[in-house]
């Protein structure tokens, strides 16, 4: 074996790209090529649509407008309201999520006989389709013969059943109860991954030091699981400022716009009344505060995604 | 079977200083060539850039008359054994040793000949059917080997390969390296931060430190005459001693000077002295003293602590507040607090330059 | 503070035991938190439309039946739905089965041809763009990644429109492979993602160790990583299947008939309808829900360990 390299092919000279380069660009061309199609170029082209006022009931006369359409939207009264309902849906839900979802990690970090069972259960609302979990809800909801109604009649909490989702006031509470309800076990994990990493040195030095069990929660869990926290935050805020799935199936907007929320007016915009143009600008100013919002919570996060 | 040529090889990753700056190497066929240094000073970088596993920034590197220095690893005739063995966990030993075979499409009696022997060499015929994660340190240590073994490259690389074995395997896995070296005839590459390995294994040791080479040589001329002070520091334990000072000429005497030395350098220490800087360290090893009576052309010092290491005692001294240690026999018995004197034997004292480190009284 | 043994014996074991009881405590809270809504929505598909429409409603079945779920199954053979037997059927006493009903299991399959091709596609696609990402140092490397991801922040609703008109013009409204396509979009950045930071924790010097054996960089791929990367892939498929399965938005946008509608689809077009009856509508949604969550119990274990490679021996 005298000859130390192999192959017939020549020795390669210094190239402008090396084989690892040349490698890379071909294991990549594949998601390039896809997410550049279904993704980079439909946010270009939204935004490009977005410039014109777009309708399809007279789809052959499409002016220009500029940022008219920006305008438009940011000068409707309904807009900002819609804003609101989608601040409150959100700054509701991450909280309750973050709550309920620090308790049920608090229980499945404990060591307990039925632990594996109770693991299993919490999947279940992470794993049903959005719609199924929008149906069950709206059945418990039914103000005619709903369990939610059921319950709190036999209980005597009520004396005859009341609305629920018909009821403005209450119809974006009772949303954002079905949407935590199937977020919970997410965030959950989230959590739980989260807390099984914090050194169990750290316990045991706090307990050396004196601290009890509330102390050292509040003391060595809590901050340790601050990236975790903001993780939660993060994602769930994400979800909770885009959801439609739950606003289409229980309430359509109703009853009289008290859950009508930015997503719900873009699809009202764009499907229904087929204004593209002002749709696809209402999305942008909906994809732009996202962004703002995931940079403001990485930037406070610190560390790299 | 190889020779390799480094020729003014850097290698810099983005924004830094170089990893390895102008290296300027020829590895002989089949030498015993060790790549020794602290870590981060560019040792791995050297290998990997043998292997092919990173590229030179600028510079070329040849094996024998074929210019290499773009070739991926892939296509170059070269087997390596890793700090942590990195065998492939999915894989049964046997598998694992054949793997490298098997992708340059030997036939499979040749591969089955090839794996068996080298298992037979290495005792590890009776694990060929389990997977790495059932294997102890040792054991996979012996199948890495193999996976290079039965390559019969034309380069061995070694990455610190004896780094996660505790101390008894150590030792006995240095004698069969260097068995193995002598049976393959192979040009072997071996890096490593330990200075007894290499001084036990290499024909040559290259010393690094921050991407630059201090002194390329045999081990009896890297630790007889080291190049500079790093080198004299690095190799030997425990390290040599230094003393700060000057040197004073009297007529044809020449002295070392300090604050709390004065000591007479002997004619051939004196003949062997390149220069005359302003400020000179003495260089001194642990070994390389005698124990004398006080008065004459003496060190004293005063025993601050005794440490007997079963097969050796060393005394750490405190001349004027600066520690120095010496060797003393097995048997010589002395107390903390005692005063006693010595004096260095004269071939082998070393003088450095002052500013530069570099040795003045090296020679040949 | 001088303690008998005794007595911190006693009050460990009272610890130990309010311990016990506070863990009992909480699994039976949260046990209800979940399996409360889910296990009403069985029962109340188990059940006659009569008995459902009581109030207070039956917790349990008194005469449970398995006809809603028969009419589901065995809806394509129903009769034509005449005036008569419209007039018959009343919500309150007996079962209004749609004529959609029909369509279910056809949009099950749906489902199910979409979820799978997603899932595959995703496979073939984000396996290699992982591998280089987390092994491979070349130029462009980090800003590959968070390219990757940023796609993801944009919201679904803002592509809509896009979609739209782009599915729209390729004349692909109301097909699977409209879906197909779109789902891609939603599944790849995550899928890329958790196969990466799967990746990064395989050790480097088996990457190393590969190449030097003689195998491409690709190679090394197929050969090495992909077989030790198993518990990630199944953790991928998994997510990449129920987020297609589960997805609404998008097949509301491009399916319109029953030849590509999915599963989320059929159902939700139950709940606008006001005549259908109740049992029927939960029964639905109980099939919708027992694949996924099947599917979730099976490979739960995947979920964290595709995301974390632990300790991989070598």
């Amino acid at each position: 074996m005298s000859s130390v390299s192999l192959g017939k092919s020549p020795i390669p000279k210094k190239q402008w790209l090396s084989h690892d380069d040349t490698s890379a660009f071909f294991l990549l061309l594949p998601v390039a090529a896809v997410l550049f199609a279904v993704a980079v170029f439909p946010i270009i082209y939204s935004f490009y649509i977005s410039l014109f006022d777009l309708k399809l009931t007279r789809p052959h006369r499409v002016p220009f407008v500029g940022l008219d359409n920006y305008l438009t939207v940011f000068a409707d009264p309904h807009f900002w309201d819609a804003v609101l309902r989608t601040v409150t849906f959100s700054v509701t839900s991450v909280i309750a999520i973050s709550v309920i979802a620090l308790l049920v990690a608090l229980l499945l970090n404990e060591d307990f006989p039925g632990r594996k069972f109770l693991s299993a259960v919490l999947l279940i609302p992470w794993a049903i389709p959005y719609v199924a979990n929008a149906l069950m809800w709206k059945w418990i909801y039914d103000s005619n013969y709903g369990a939610l109604n059921g319950i709190l009649y036999q209980l005597d909490f009520i004396d005859r059943y009341m609305v629920w989702l018909g009821d403005s006031e209450k119809t974006l509470m009772l949303i954002a109860n079905a949407f935590v309800w199937k977020e919970v076990p997410l965030a959950a994990i989230l959590l739980l991954v989260t807390m099984k990493s914090i050194p169990a040195d750290l316990y045991s030095a706090a307990k050396v030091d004196g601290a009890n069990g509330l102390r050292r929660f509040f003391h060595v869990t809590l901050p340790a699981l601050k990236p975790g926290f903001m993780l939660v935050i993060l994602y769930e805020s994400m979800m909770a400022i885009r959801h439609f799935d739950l606003f289409f199936i229980l309430t359509e907007g109703g009853p009289a716009d008290a859950s009508h929320v930015v997503a719900w007016r873009i699809y009202v915009e764009t499907f229904r009344n087929l204004s593209f143009g002002t749709g696809a600008a209402m999305s942008y100013i909906l994809a732009i505060a996202t962004l703002a919002l995931s940079y403001v919570v990485i930037r406070s996060l610190g560390k790299k995604v | 079977m190889a020779r390799i040529q480094f020729k003014h090889i850097t290698k810099t990753y983005a924004g830094g200083a170089p990893a390895v700056d102008t290296l300027n190497l020829e590895i002989k066929d089949r030498e015993f060539l060790v790549l020794l240094g602290p870590s981060g000073c560019g040792k791995s970088t050297t290998l990997n850039m043998i292997a092919g596993l990173e590229d030179p920034t600028s510079g070329e590197l040849w094996f024998d008359d074929l210019d290499v220095t773009y070739l991926p690893p892939h296509k170059r005739d070269v087997a390596m054994v890793f700090q942590s063995y990195a065998l492939y966990p999915h894989k049964n030993v046997y598998e694992n040793i054949a793997f490298g075979l098997r992708m340059r499409k030997v036939a499979n009696d040749e591969i089955e000949r090839r794996v068996r022997d080298a298992a037979r060499k290495l005792e590890i015929e009776h694990l060929l059917e389990r997977k790495p994660g059932q294997l102890s340190g040792g054991q996979r240590q012996r199948v890495a080997l193999g996976r290079a073994m039965v390559r019969e490259p034309a380069v061995f690389l070694m990455d610190e390969p004896l780094s996660n074995l505790d101390a008894a395997l150590r030792v006995s896995m240095r004698a069969e390296i260097k068995h193995l070296h002598a049976a393959m005839g192979t040009t072997f590459v071996y890096v490593t931060h330990d200075q007894a390995e290499a001084l036990t294994l290499a024909d040559r040791i290259v010393v690094m430190q921050n991407g630059v080479v201090q002194q390329i040589g045999t081990p009896d001329e890297i630790y007889e005459r080291p190049a500079n002070i790093f080198v004299a520091s690095f190799l030997g334990s425990p390290p040599i001693n230094y003393l700060h000072g000057k040197l004073k000429q009297n007529g044809d005497h020449v002295s070392f000077v300090n604050d709390n030395v004065r000591f007479a350098l002997d004619a051939s220490t004196i003949a062997r002295i390149g220069s005359r800087p302003e400020k000179v360290v003495l260089g001194i090893r642990p070994e390389d003293v005698q124990i004398t009576t006080a008065g004459g052309n003496v060190i004293e010092g005063l025993v601050d602590s005794v440490l007997p290491v079963g097969s050796d005692r060393f005394l750490g001294l405190k001349i004027n507040g600066s520690d120095f240690f010496i060797r003393v026999g097995k048997e010589a018995r002395f107390a903390e607090g005692e005063r006693i004197a010595f004096s260095p034997v004269p071939e082998r004292v070393h003088v450095f330059d002052g500013d530069s480190g570099k040795n003045i009284a090296g020679a040949s | 503070m001088a303690t008998s043994s005794s007595t911190a014996r006693r009050n460990r074991a009272i610890g130990q035991n309010l311990r016990a009881a506070g863990l009992a405590l909480a699994s039976i809270v949260f046990l209800i938190y979940v399996l409360a809504p889910v296990s009403w929505l069985i029962s109340s598909s188990l059940q006659q439309e009569a008995a459902l429409t009581s109030v207070p409603p039956q917790w349990v079945p008194e005469e449970p039946h398995l006809d809603n779920f028969r009419a589901i199954f065995s809806a394509g053979e129903e009769e034509k739905v005449t005036y008569e037997t419209r007039r018959e059927a009343d919500t309150a006493s007996g079962g209004f089965i749609p004529s959609t009903a029909k369509n279910l299991l056809p949009a099950m399959g749906n489902s199910f041809i979409v979820s799978i091709a997603v899932v595959i596609l995703n496979l073939i696609v984000a396996v290699p763009a992982a591998y280089a990402i987390a092994k491979i140092r070349f130029y462009g490397r980090s800003a590959s990644i968070y390219g990757i991801l940023i796609t993801r922040v944009i919201p679904d609703i803002a592509l809509i429109v896009p979609f739209f008109l782009f599915i729209r013009n390729l004349g692909l409204l109301d097909t699977l492979t409209s879906l197909v396509i779109t789902y891609l979009a939603v599944t790849v950045p995550f899928s890329v993602f958790i196969l990466v930071s799967y990746f990064e924790q395989l050790p480097d010097e088996l990457d190393k160790a590969a190449r030097v054996d003689g195998c491409s960089r690709i190679q090394t791929m197929t050969k090495v990583f992909l077989p030790l990367a198993a518990p990630s892939l199944v953790a991928l498929s998994l997510f990449a299947f129920l987020t297609s399965w589960n997805e609404f938005l998008l097949a509301l946008m491009f399916t319109q008939t029953a030849a590509s509608q999915t599963l989320p689809i059929i159902v939700a077009s139950f709940t606008s309808d006001f005549t259908i009856s109740f049992s029927f509508i939960n029964a639905a949604g109980v099939l919708a829900i027992i694949p996924p969550v099947i599917l979730a119990i099976v490979f739960q274990r995947y979920i964290v360990s595709g995301m974390t490679a632990g300790a991989v021996k070598g």
